[in-house]
């Protein structure tokens, strides 16, 4: 190899698009009377070739990404946990952090609900929540038979109303695509987003973990509906593929026909 | 503000979901690159698992404006680095800039047995060699060649100037070069 535009590296900068307008001018021009050099071109298509065949591994052998999922939560865990150990709460401190979601909570039900309400040509007939689902959160340890009544109401219905959202995006045809199609399940999901949450940090303070499990796969399936680019249709299905590797149609259909 | 700065933010803010919903977006390509790096699924895993506990740990200095993708490279990158190190550094003290630089450029442990036992497939035999480059030009042909970023892009994620980068891409190359050569020289013997 004795020419000076292989040894230099710039005729790998050619190959890789890294050269300016003049700069390629200039190999190109060197490259019609240079076999040494249209030869280690040729090399470097055919390694592009060669590791362009070759399988993409973009996911664990398995195919599988629970184990790595969980794996990956131990040790987050860990880590919250060591910041606690640093700077511990005080068990007191929990109360303001639940007045405010509680305030949160009312403020977003009675929006969703007055949206609801205006919206009801589209949606069928659910009365808006009032204070009713804060309870749990506030009222923490001060539950009683009618107060869990009231919360399981309240969260059968939150459940039903999820599922427009969750049964609109699946019914929909990826290759019959158009953004607008499924602005409105984007909307309601927004809406519907924060309240999941507060019903799952319910669910959680009540010990009622299989519940706690399945607004959590809502919360993830409505948070990524509510920011995902509506242009794109492979987002749709994404959400698709995510809403039955959780199968969490049936998981809400369980907790709507069976109760809490 | 984009779908990625707004789900760092509320996973800043502790809500763990969002942060589930991160990985989860972007899992796929941490695992390409942490195994094009690595070259076997348990490294990889092993990679993987360490960018989204630095991510984790550094959410709330993401800069809102920045690129994710550009975010999360320079972590990957920096933690298929410190993977090697770990593994074959374990027990050593922590090193100068320039023993880090002379690890950087040290060729890799000389290969055993099985893995000088390639397959016939041109495109193994250069993944295996790819496996085998010293550390600082695997990092740059990986982010290169299967990452497509460019030579300046490589440059600011790794903190290098843009001609080193250029020198290890070069060096990188032209190893391959020889590996494609000598396969194909062991394919001519092969077939006569």
């Amino acid at each position: 190899m004795n020419c000076n535009l292989h040894t230099s590296g710039d005729l790998d900068l050619y190959f890789y698009d890294e050269l300016n307008v003049a700069e390629r001018r200039t190999v190109e021009g060197h490259l019609s009377g240079c076999s040494e050099c249209r030869a280690a071109l040729d090399e470097l298509r055919v390694i592009r070739e060669a590791l362009a065949s070759r399988p993409d591994v973009s996911a664990p052998a398995s195919g599988d990404w629970s184990a790595f999922m969980t794996r990956l939560d131990t040790s987050i865990t860990q880590e919250r946990l060591g910041s606690f150990a640093v700077v511990p709460l005080k068990p007191s401190s929990r109360r303001p952090y639940i007045g405010y979601l509680a305030m949160a909570a009312l403020l977003a039900l009675v929006t969703v609900g007055v949206t609801m309400a205006l919206r009801s040509p589209h949606v069928p007939a659910a009365p808006a929540p009032t204070v009713a689902p804060v309870a749990p959160v506030v009222q923490q340890n001060q539950s009683s038979p009618a107060k869990d009544a009231a919360f399981t109401a309240m969260t059968e219905e939150h459940f039903e109303r999820s599922k427009l959202v969750v049964l609109g995006l699946v019914a929909k045809r990826p290759e019959e695509f158009k953004a607008a199609d499924w602005a409105y399940e984007r909307e309601l999901a927004t809406g519907l987003l924060n309240d999941t949450r507060l019903y799952r940090l319910a669910a959680e303070d009540r010990g009622l973990n299989k519940l706690a499990g399945v607004m959590k796969d809502l919360e993830i399936v409505l948070l990524q509906t509510s920011l995902t680019d509506d242009k794109d249709p492979s987002s749709l299905q994404q959400i698709q593929r995510l809403i039955r590797r959780r199968d969490l149609i049936e998981k809400m259909d369980v907790v709507t026909t069976t109760g809490l | 503000m984009s779908a990625d700065a707004e789900l760092v933010s509320r996973a800043a803010g502790g809500d763990s979901s969002a942060f589930q919903v991160l990985v989860e977006r972007h899992r796929s390509m941490v695992y390409r690159v942490a195994y094009q790096f690595a070259g076997n699924h348990h490294d990889a895993e092993d990679i993987a698992q360490d960018v989204f506990i630095k991510v984790f740990r550094s959410l709330d200095r993401f800069r809102q404006d920045a690129q994710l993708t550009s975010w999360l490279y320079r972590i990957i990158m920096n933690a298929c680095i410190d993977h090697r190190r770990r593994t074959r550094f374990a027990s050593s003290a922590a090193l100068g800039d320039e023993a880090e630089q002379r690890m950087l450029n040290a060729p890799e442990e000389t290969p055993g047995p099985e893995e000088r036992a390639y397959g016939s497939e041109l495109g193994q035999v250069l993944e295996t060699e790819i496996g085998r480059l010293p550390k600082g030009q695997r990092v740059v042909f990986v982010m290169r060649h299967h990452q497509g970023m460019k030579l300046c892009e490589i440059a600011s994620a790794l903190g290098l100037a843009e001609g080193t980068v250029k020198r290890q891409l070069h060096a990188a190359v032209h190893r391959l070069r020889e590996a494609l050569r000598q396969a194909r020289v062991t394919a001519g013997e092969g077939a006569r």
